[in-house]
């Protein structure tokens, strides 16, 4: 398997000196992200993400399906992240690695188990068909902190597509194409999004979005999945170097905070994307001449 | 290998006599011979020059005047049909941070969106037997947007890495016993579903992964350029088709033509006879490199190259756009 060029002994001691200092590579302070940039394609459901120099695109599609038999009134849904070779020279393409099962582990736990996506809503008739809802995850540039940058691009995912109308009609289920109806869309019961810390020097300095580089030369890490109203649905620390129990609940706060952060920014990206969408279909709809 | 040798074997023909797939000329007899045998004694090197004097530069007024010229396609026992609103594809180069080269293009009508990336020369660690010791191994991957891979996909890697293989100089230092990874995630559009043809998206991944490699600096024997052709039920030829002329058409044709003129790839599917295919291979040549006959020796004429209006001129602005503007430091200066 391949890896990611390891960094040099001078290129930690400098991450690690610095951070001993309280400065990081790029001038961030401990608790500030990239900057964080969405933007849509021509569908819904289609986003974009860039978070400094890690590069997301995420998809959002919908069909319908029958139900699982043990779960009649639940639609599905899954998300789906495959690693190419694309995002890093080191993932090899058609093969699973440890980043792959991993990130998709705490989306899994964030995003599906916390029921961010509402399912039963997803039923259309019990037992015979609801719809599928399934998010790729494309990772078309690696630089550090996947999970978070994952999460937020299938959440904004998530929130701005638009699946198309299916009502029941004399026991037959009906999907109405988007020109037909208006799409409708997804119903979100909360916002969780995850915040990775990564501790250095024994758990001293703890930061959030961690580059690629000051990933490698962390110890530690600590994700917790929280939403806007402070309700955690995913703590997890996997390896490395202890974190004091009352720095969790410290960071806890900062979390909320980020989250609190993060979401604005989404929202403030769709709005601005629904607005220009509407505009458009306005002057579609109010055009005189037709395409002949 | 001489260059001869080396053409017969970037040839990647199904079902075509030996005769048909060596037409890149070689000598003006056999342009000449070309011509009648392909198109007839209706089109003669001649009118087809004049044909593209015409031309302008927009691919539109380039079929308008087809159409205005019925002259030369008249008898022909096909119509052709032309849209008459053709946006251009559009391509950027070098977008992606980690890998070594990338591009993305979108295809105006289909409205598919590749992006693609090259990696190489790289180490595959763990395929010691498959790598080959005395030049590089070509990998192909694509991934839809919006499905998990499956047998179309692998069917559509197998024809590109074919040809690529072919092309790419995988001898040269550096390369043996390495990598050429060439990953093309289709982000845009919509997914092909069960039992739709893989063609379609063909054209778009072949030019994607051209630009992908060039932004990467990979050696190559010479660039393409490729062209997706249906012919309907009522054997009128559509260039560039939509996703539902390509549906309901009775064939569907993807060809390449290298930058010399040669037919590098020819993939149909449906039901056609020898003198569609052979019509439609002559649209094709026309859309991808202009109606420009290749010069005797095989060179490229710099000048008469690089029309905006033709596939291969697409590709070639694509690339000096890029270059312009990374050069911009030093051309300003000059």
């Amino acid at each position: 398997m391949s890896k990611e060029a390891p960094l040099s002994i001078a290129e930690r001691e400098f991450i690690l000196e610095a951070l001993r200092q309280d400065s990081r590579l790029d001038g961030r302070t401990p608790d500030q992200f990239r900057p964080l940039k969405i933007s849509f394609g021509d569908e819904y459901g289609h986003v974009n993400l860039e978070l400094g120099n890690t590069s997301i695109i995420v998809r959002i599609s919908a069909e319908v399906t029958k139900p699982r038999d043990e779960r009649p009134f639940d639609g599905l849904f899954n998300i789906n992240l495959e690693l190419s070779a694309m995002g890093s020279p080191a993932w090899e393409n058609g093969r699973p690695n440890d980043v792959e099962s991993y990130v998709t582990h705490v989306l899994d736990s964030v995003i599906r188990h916390s029921n961010a996506l509402d399912t039963e809503s997803l039923c259309i008739l019990k037992g015979v068909s609801c719809w599928s809802i399934r998010a790729d995850v494309h990772v078309v540039a690696y630089d550090g902190n996947l999970t978070d940058a994952a999460c937020i691009a299938v959440m904004t995912g998530l929130q701005h597509f638009r699946r198309p109308d299916a009502v029941v009609r004399d026991g037959q289920v009906v999907v109405y194409g988007v020109e037909e109806r208006v799409p409708v869309a997804l119903n979100i019961t909360h916002k969780p999004l995850s915040v990775t810390f990564f501790a250095f020097n024994e758990s001293k300095n703890i930061i959030v979005d961690a580059t690629l580089k000051e990933e490698q030369a962390s110890e530690g890490e600590l994700v917790i999945g929280i939403n806007n109203g402070g309700e955690m649905c995913f703590m997890n620390k996997f390896s490395g170097a202890t974190i004091n129990a009352r720095e969790i609940v410290t960071r806890t706060s900062v979390a909320l905070e980020k989250v609190k952060d993060l979401n604005a920014q989404i929202d403030r990206a769709m709005q601005a994307d629904l607005a220009l969408r509407a505009k458009r279909g306005m002057a579609e709809e109010s055009r005189a001449e037709n395409d002949r | 290998m001489s260059e001869e040798a080396k053409l017969s074997h970037t040839l990647v023909v199904s079902d075509l006599s030996a005769k048909q797939r060596m037409w890149g000329p070689r000598s003006t007899k056999n342009r000449e011979s070309f011509f009648h045998d392909a198109a007839g004694p209706y089109a003669s090197p001649s009118s087809l020059r004049t044909t593209s004097k015409t031309d302008t530069r927009s691919p539109s007024r380039q079929s308008n005047s087809g159409q205005r010229k019925p002259t030369t396609w008249l008898s022909f026992p096909l119509e052709f049909s032309f849209s008459t609103t053709m946006v251009g594809p559009t391509a950027s180069l070098s977008n992606l941070s980690r890998a070594d080269g990338s591009a993305s293009f979108k295809c105006p009508t289909t409205g598919y969106k590749i992006l693609g990336s090259v990696n190489a020369p790289v180490e595959l660690p763990g395929r010691r037997d498959a790598l080959k010791p005395e030049e590089a191994t070509v990998e192909v991957f694509i991934k839809p947007g919006n499905t998990t891979a499956g047998v179309g996909e692998r069917y559509a890697e197998g024809i590109i890495r074919t040809m690529l293989q072919k092309l790419i100089l995988g001898r040269e230092r550096g390369f043996p016993r390495r990598g050429v990874v060439i990953t093309l995630a289709i982000v845009g559009g919509g997914a092909i579903a069960r039992g739709d043809s893989y063609l379609t998206l063909l054209p778009s991944l072949l030019h994607t992964s051209l630009l992908a490699l060039l932004s990467g600096a990979v050696p190559m024997s010479m660039t393409y350029s490729a062209a997706l052709m249906a012919v309907s039920k009522s054997n009128v030829i559509v260039s560039n088709p939509t996703l539902v002329e390509a549906k309901a058409a009775s064939s569907l044709h993807v060809l390449a033509f290298s930058s010399k003129g040669h037919l590098l790839l020819n993939e149909s599917q449906g039901r056609f006879d020898f003198d569609t295919w052979k019509t439609v291979q002559q649209r094709a040549h026309a859309l991808c490199r202009g109606v420009e006959l290749p010069e005797v020796d095989g060179d490229i004429a710099m000048e008469a190259q690089g029309d905006s209006g033709t596939a291969e001129g697409f590709v070639r602005e694509t690339v000096e756009d890029h270059l312009c503007r990374d050069y911009a430091w030093k051309i300003n200066t000059e």
